[in-house]
């Protein structure tokens, strides 16, 4: 029964598939920024997780942002201190499990293995049988999907056979069976571009393709291009496609734009975890662990930060100490902050400096402006200080 | 006695004689009255004018109006039938020179004549008559409707009069009740006078209600709008749109349970609340009442639940714990609303109170088991609900294929 179905489905999607594919190919053809080589080990490496994670940050107004939901309601409750501490963790927690990135891996080619060849089946059948191990539980990965061919020959399914019949058997909520219009049509992802919604196609094209296939590579270069050029990198920031992007432009050497825009918005050491993850990606032989130790030391990690401001409504407002934080909040900065900016300002003029960076004339200014802005804020911070008679530890 | 017989009978028959003798010299002469015969023209039709005679059809007495007849009064109304005639054209078609038509025409002298008849003008000032006498409904614009029909109940009667200087701006005046009260009078017996219960609001959470009385249905109106506006109430609105928390209220035997939701949810209860709501401007809220729905205590009931509302603040600081909200559109983000004041975690209480419970006064709504239909426990429909089991899920898995094929 199964068998029969399958052959049916399999011969009616095949026609419509081709028809597709030659309709428009558009937005599948191979970009121009390619992974030469295998991305997936320099890329699953744990330094550069957390560097691409500390460059994503962790923004938990943006992570747990308003959806469109079937059901919006909500509860209250009556929650104890200890409670309520709990689940700030457990907050946390799930939004660094939503903001995991998805894997950068190799397109993975078809290679065709042949099990065995019996000439005595041949013309048994007008049409191809395709064996399918529905055995529950199984990763899709895992699943064993066979082909006897109609001259007799029994192998290994195509990558793309083995995808839809683990999709007619197992289907993932939300991926089609045919390719979505979004990504067949040319002017409709063109339209998604310009309309700058990158985040819904990243996360489609997640829904839709593995990590290994040719057009998930394609199309997300092609978006990640298109953000180069219109410069939205905010767009991406505390999602989980950051990190990719940012691993995209290290690779392909083009993290200029990207470094301006940090620069501006004053995410210093984004920067320098930018150009440091360049310089480990492209072996280039300058000295950048100290610098990041040192960073490490004076800026809280992501999660920690985004915990702390959790944390902050049970500070009482009429406490003493809290002029000093009052200043803090207002200026926005504090004292290991400043230091950190002067590291972080050393290690990126270094940067602009060598030959690695393309626009010296444009980061120079930002870095200009971002100094000028820093020394008048700690004058005040200082005079501040002062007034309120708090002395500097 | 016989003499004064005999002489009236004489009399009476010179009498005849005389007429008789009169009639027969008159057709003889001319033979024209042949059938003359006396008549009475005295009746109220000829008597009254035509005010008079209509008011009998479409009016009540005043002595009728007193014990509340002529609820229908305003369904008849009176005809005008002189509408669509005109001095010399009748109903036999006749040119009377002088009347209709020009004395001279030209060098000529226009004779008496008569044309053929007409039968288009009789039947058009027929249809005429019968358009008129017709009850129209009143045309109402649907935006001005009110719950029903062209009845007052819910419709719009504008902001309140301005008291000096003061304007009500952005105001807007909602009737709630509009009905026939009476009392009786030492001199005047039964008394009746127009009940009006309306609410006033400036869609941001200022609000009053009153209600006034007065014989005319108009200045009803007027008085109880105008005392509204002198009876303003503040009411805080959570983000604007809905209550800060459920809760529970009643006055007499009517008891209102209103619940706090999310956006975009809109304004499930009773038609009364709704309008209170639109006015105050509350924008999402359910509210199930229980009990008595007389209109006056759900809107009293209503307004004492939305003044004795409490803050998240207060809340907490009643039970010294914490008031988060879980909003699911948010994937559960938790959203702090309240910090007790003295915040120690000494003063934990060990018994768990669930929020929905104590905002609701440990009262629940009461859910009634609804009816199940006749056929329910009937051998047949057992039969059916078997038969169908297996196909449960179809029509689902069937859209589930075509979202998921669609090309």
């Amino acid at each position: 029964m199964h068998l029969l179905r399958s052959l049916r489905q399999l011969n009616g999607l095949q026609g419509v598939r081709k028809a597709i594919r030659q309709v428009s190919t558009a937005p599948t053809k191979p970009s121009a920024l390619q992974y030469e080589r295998d991305p997936q080990p320099l890329f699953t490496d744990a330094e550069t997780q957390r560097l691409l994670q500390s460059m994503t940050q962790l923004n938990l107004d943006k992570v747990y942002r308003k959806r469109t939901v079937p059901d919006n309601s909500s509860e209250t409750k009556f929650m104890s201190n200890e409670q309520l501490d709990n689940e700030f963790q457990d907050l946390v927690v799930r939004a660094q499990h939503m903001l995991q990135m998805p894997p950068i891996v190799q397109i993975k080619k078809d290679v065709e293995r042949v099990i065995a060849k019996d000439p005595a089946l041949k013309d048994f059948a007008n049409s191809k049988f395709v064996f399918t191990d529905i055995t529950f539980g199984r990763r899709q990965s895992e699943r064993k999907v066979f082909v006897r061919e109609t001259d007799g020959t029994l192998a290994y399914a195509t990558l793309d056979t083995t995808k839809r019949m683990n999709q007619l058997y197992f289907p993932l909520e939300g991926r089609q069976s045919y390719t979505p219009r979004m990504f067949a049509l040319e002017e409709l992802l063109a339209k998604c571009l310009t309309e700058h919604k990158y985040e819904f196609i990243l996360d489609r094209l997640l829904v839709q393709y593995e990590p290994h296939e040719p057009e998930f590579h394609n199309i997300s270069a092609r978006v990640f291009e298109h953000l180069n050029e219109s410069k939205q990198f905010d767009l991406l920031r505390s999602t989980r496609h950051f990190g990719p992007m940012a691993f995209f432009y290290a690779w392909h050497r083009c993290i200029d734009d990207l470094l301006y825009d940090m620069i501006r918005r004053d995410y210093l050491h984004n920067a320098v975890e930018l150009i440091a993850l360049s310089y480990k990606l492209h072996n280039i032989p300058v000295e950048y662990q100290a610098t990041l130790t040192e960073l490490d030391k004076l800026h809280p990690t992501p999660a920690e930060s985004a915990l702390a401001e959790l944390r902050s409504v049970f500070r009482r407002q009429a406490d003493k100490q809290n002029i000093e934080e009052e200043i803090h909040t207002a200026i926005g900065k504090t004292e290991p902050d400043f230091a950190a900016d002067e590291i972080s300002l050393k290690f990126i003029e270094q940067y602009i400096a060598s030959e690695h960076s393309l626009k010296k004339v444009q980061l120079e200014l930002a870095v200009q402006t971002l100094k000028e802005v820093n020394r008048e804020k700690l004058l005040l911070f200082q005079g501040l200080k002062k007034a309120h008679c708090i002395q500097a530890s | 006695m016989s003499q004064t017989l005999i002489w009236r009978l004489l009399s009476g028959a010179r009498h005849t004689n005389i007429l008789n003798y009169n009639q027969s010299l008159l057709s003889s002469n001319e033979r024209i009255l042949s059938n003359y015969f006396s008549l009475r023209n005295t009746s109220f039709f000829n008597k009254l004018p035509a005010e008079d005679i209509w008011r009998g059809v479409t009016a009540v007495s005043n002595a009728g109006k007193k014990r509340g007849r002529g609820k229908g009064s305003g369904k008849k109304v009176a005809k005008d039938l002189n509408k669509g005639q005109t001095i010399g054209f009748g109903k036999c078609g006749r040119i009377w020179p002088g009347l209709n038509s020009p004395l001279i025409r030209g060098n000529e002298l226009i004779n008496q004549q008569k044309l053929n008849e007409n039968l288009d003008r009789e039947n058009g000032i027929l249809k005429l008559r019968d358009s008129m006498g017709n009850f129209k409904l009143m045309k109402l614009n649907p935006i001005d409707r009110g719950w029903s029909g062209s009845k007052m109940p819910g419709r719009s009667i504008g902001p309140p009069d301005p008291v000096g200087d003061e304007e009500f701006i952005s105001f807007d005046t909602r009737v709630l009740e509009n009905k026939i009260v009476f009392i009786m009078k030492g001199n005047m017996g039964r008394k009746r006078r127009y009940s009006v219960l309306s609410v006033t609001g400036n869609g941001n959470g200022l609000a009053g209600f009153a209600t006034a009385k007065a014989p005319e249905v108009r200045t009803a109106l007027r008085k109880s709008k105008n005392r509204a506006g002198q009876k303003l109430i503040n009411i805080s609105l959570c983000e604007n749109r809905t209550i800060f928390h459920d809760f529970r209220t009643d006055f007499g035997k009517t008891k209102i349970f209103c619940f706090q939701k999310p956006d975009g949810y809109g304004l499930v209860c009773h038609r009364v609340i709704q309008t209170i709501c639109k006015v105050i401007g509350i924008k999402d809220l359910y509210a199930k009442i229980e009990g008595s729905t007389n209109l006056q205590n759900i809107v009293k009931a209503f307004f004492i639940g939305l003044m004795t509302q409490r803050s998240y603040q207060d809340i907490a600081n009643e039970t010294s714990s914490n008031i988060v909200q879980q909003q699911k559109a948010r994937n559960g983000f938790i959203d702090v609303k309240g910090i007790p004041f003295l915040n120690s975690s000494l003063t934990h209480n060990t018994h768990e109170i669930d929020y929905m419970h104590y905002t609701l006064g440990n009262q629940i709504v009461l859910k009634r088991k609804g009816t199940l239909p006749f056929y329910v426990y009937s051998k047949g429909h057992n039969l059916h609900q078997i038969k169908a089991e297996r196909f449960r899920n179809q029509a689902n898995v069937r859209l589930h294929k075509l979202v998921n094929s669609y090309a």
